[in-house]
């Protein structure tokens, strides 16, 4: 299994979030899952991106071949976890060019690959940002400071891009996009996939999966999954919203 | 030994004891110390240091034998090495640095911008044995780089200086301060700008940690001038930085900026203090510091508008970044308007460093450390990337790199 997450409780200051809750994803898979306001999908997104802030209550996950508890927020990373924030940080004075270079290369030192030297980078970083309609005065900036809610997206997804991983959390990457954006965002998702690598997806819109087509979608109410199906799935929600699964 | 025991036994060590204005003077302030005649509490000079140790010093001093070495290697550029707090004597068209004379102390004397109850000012005044005094000449457009060097274990040195930049001139100023000894250093800078001059000073201060570092300045503007002071404190030892400043010409501007970087016990009193006394004049005071250990700091800042000085832009800030939970850092900014209208702010920020950053940093693969070091670089980007002297920006660089190097 690629990322087993098994009987998973967690909490945060004294309130239950997430409970008991089970997913698997495969290897070249993409995963969407869906749920009212407050029910735990980014405290998800952060556990396994493994934001210290939290209390693991019970359960356990795995990741490729990884007890996931094991690994720092670092070493996740490394290993190819990759979060894009539903609220991606401001980091005035940190230029975004070097940040990722030495993002990719503490990546590479720990798969025992080569460093990409700086020449390299920049180029990769130039067509990639050039795929996803990124201004390259923008690389100059400051990492998401002063951006707009679309360009922090867009600049979450090219920062995946440069970082190529095997799993891919996208907490609401749709929400701040104009549907050109939202076009060329996902185009970019589906460039990257391939059959090696999985995606979880987190939106509240069916739009989304318009553009990236999910192999499971799964429903998450109070901090569990509740159904797990198909797309279609995503289309009852879109028409009739949680009530029902509440 | 009680202050004016000390004084009396080495009156014949210190500067101008027999001037009788002077010793008129010194009497007064011996009195102060004597009758306790201040309020301690509330003393900003007071804030976080053993009062005894520095009140109860014993008192000692060399004249050095080596003179101290005036360069002027290419034009416009000057190179002095000032040894115990003197300077040899020199003279061109454009400086002369000639030693200090009983005019020059009473001239300062009878300012009351840097109150009777600072401590230090009051000693460096009292036991005064040493310093300088340089005139830029008229429409002078020159660089000089002081190397402040202290020959011996347990020298105390109090010292004046006397900066006058004449119309027109423009001086770039870097002062050294890295001194490894076991002593103390009471430096009083007094500085007058003329109409339209120009000075760019820049503070090194990186002491080791059994040197004690006093640092005061009072600086005066006339029309048209423009004062900016840039101290980048590195020290392991003690520093003071308070610093004043005179707008007493329109359109003239103070820039009083600092960044201290502390560890292991090492405490810094900083305060920074504006008088607008004429219209169209702007003022800056911006300290940052970051904290490691169990180190400490204050600052205190000030801006003063006179009720002539319409047109005022008067801006403060503090920030600081506490790297450890004994870490801690007192800023108090204050502002006192006479005129109205004016435009004054000031703003303090000092806390942790941004988990939420650390977090996001560490989620593209950098480690705990590197994303630490990142963002500390980060939080004095702005001023390191405004260092338009190369040779400053690559020394500034390695004590940054040494510093970080401790962080864990
Ligand atoms: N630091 C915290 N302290 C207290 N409660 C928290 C904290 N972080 C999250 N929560 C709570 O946990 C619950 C789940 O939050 P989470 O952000 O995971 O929801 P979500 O499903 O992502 O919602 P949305 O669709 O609005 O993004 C919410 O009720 C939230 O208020
Ligand atoms: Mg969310």
């Amino acid at each position: 299994m690629f990322l087993e997450i098994k009987d998973l409780s967690v909490k945060i200051e004294n309130k239950n979030i997430l409970k008991s809750l089970n997913l698997n994803i495969n290897k070249g898979e993409v995963h969407a899952i869906m749920g009212p306001n407050g029910s735990g999908k980014s405290t998800l997104a952060n556990v396994l991106a493994g934001k210290e802030d939290y209390e693991i209550l019970n359960g356990r996950i795995n990741f490729k071949d990884n007890d996931l508890f094991d690994l720092n927020i670092e070493e996740r990373a490394q290993e190819g976890m990759f979060l894009a924030f539903q609220y991606p940080v401001e980091i005035p004075g940190v230029n975004i060019t070097p940040f990722l270079y030495s993002a990719i290369n503490s990546k590479r030192k720990r798969m025992n690959e080569e460093e990409i030297d700086n020449l390299s980078f920049a180029k990769l970083l130039k067509s990639k940002a050039s795929d996803l309609g990124i201004n390259i005065d923008m690389l100059k900036r400051s990492v998401n400071t002063g951006f707009s809610g679309g360009e922090k997206k867009r600049y979450e997804i090219l920062q995946m891009s440069i970082l190529n991983p095997d799993l891919a959390i996208l907490d609401e990457t749709d929400s701040g996009l104009d549907i050109d954006a939202l076009k060329i965002v996902t185009d970019g998702v589906n460039k990257l996939k391939t059959k090696d690598n999985s995606f979880l997806i987190i939106t509240h819109y069916q739009k989304l999966l318009d553009y990236i087509k999910p192999d499971y979608v799964h429903v998450m109410v109070n901090g569990s999954i509740v159904k797990s199906g198909g797309s279609e799935i995503a289309a009852e929600i879109e028409k009739d919203g949680f009530q029902k699964f509440q | 030994m009680n202050i004016q025991d000390n004084y009396l036994k080495n009156k014949k060590n210190i500067f101008f004891s027999e001037n009788k204005d002077i010793q008129t003077h010194r009497e007064k302030l011996i009195n102060i110390f004597e009758n306790d005649g201040f309020d301690k509490k509330n003393n900003e000079s007071l804030k976080n240091i053993n009062q005894k140790n520095f009140i109860d010093f014993k008192y000692r001093y060399l004249i050095s034998e080596e003179t101290s070495v005036i360069n002027n290697n290419q034009e416009n550029n000057y190179s002095i090495v000032s040894v115990n707090g003197q300077c040899s004597s020199f003279k061109d068209d454009k400086i002369e640095i000639t030693k200090i004379l009983d005019e020059d102390y009473n001239d300062f004397s009878k300012n009351d911008t840097i109150e009777n109850n600072d401590h230090f000012v009051n000693l460096n005044s009292l036991f005064l044995n040493s310093g300088f005094k340089i005139v830029i000449k008229k429409n002078n457009n020159i660089k000089i780089k002081i190397s402040n060097i202290i020959t011996d274990d347990d020298l105390t040195i109090f010292q004046k200086n006397n900066y006058i930049c004449e119309e027109g001139s423009s001086l770039n100023l870097i002062e050294e301060y890295e001194n490894k000894n076991n002593s103390t250093s009471n430096i009083l800078n007094v500085i007058k700008l003329e109409k339209n001059s120009q000075l760019n000073h820049f503070l090194i201060q990186d002491n080791s940690p059994n040197h004690n570092l006093i640092i005061t300045s009072h600086s005066s503007c006339k029309k048209d001038s423009t004062y900016t002071q840039k101290v980048y404190n590195f020290s392991e030892g003690y520093v003071r930085n308070f610093h004043y400043s005179e707008l007493i010409g329109a359109n003239s501007e103070a820039d009083l900026q600092g960044i201290f970087f502390l560890k292991d016990n090492n405490t810094s009193n900083n305060k920074t203090f504006v008088k607008h006394l004429a219209e169209d004049c702007k003022s800056n005071q911006v300290y940052k510091g970051i904290l490691n250990d169990s180190s400490k700091a204050t600052y205190f800042s000030n801006t003063h508008v006179d009720q002539v000085a319409q047109k005022t832009e008067g801006y403060q800030l503090s920030k600081g970044i506490l790297l450890s939970d004994n870490a801690s850092y007192f800023s108090k900014p204050e502002l006192k308007i006479y005129a109205d209208d004016v435009k004054c702010s000031h703003g303090s920020t000092i806390g942790p460093i941004d988990e939420n950053a650390i977090f996001y940093l560490r989620s593209r693969g950098m480690s705990k450390i590197a994303a630490t070091k990142i963002l500390i670089s980060s939080f004095i980007n702005e001023e390191l990337s405004s260092i338009d002297n190369e040779q400053m920006s690559e020394i500034i660089q390695k004590k940054l790199v040494r510093y970080l190097s401790k962080v864990k």
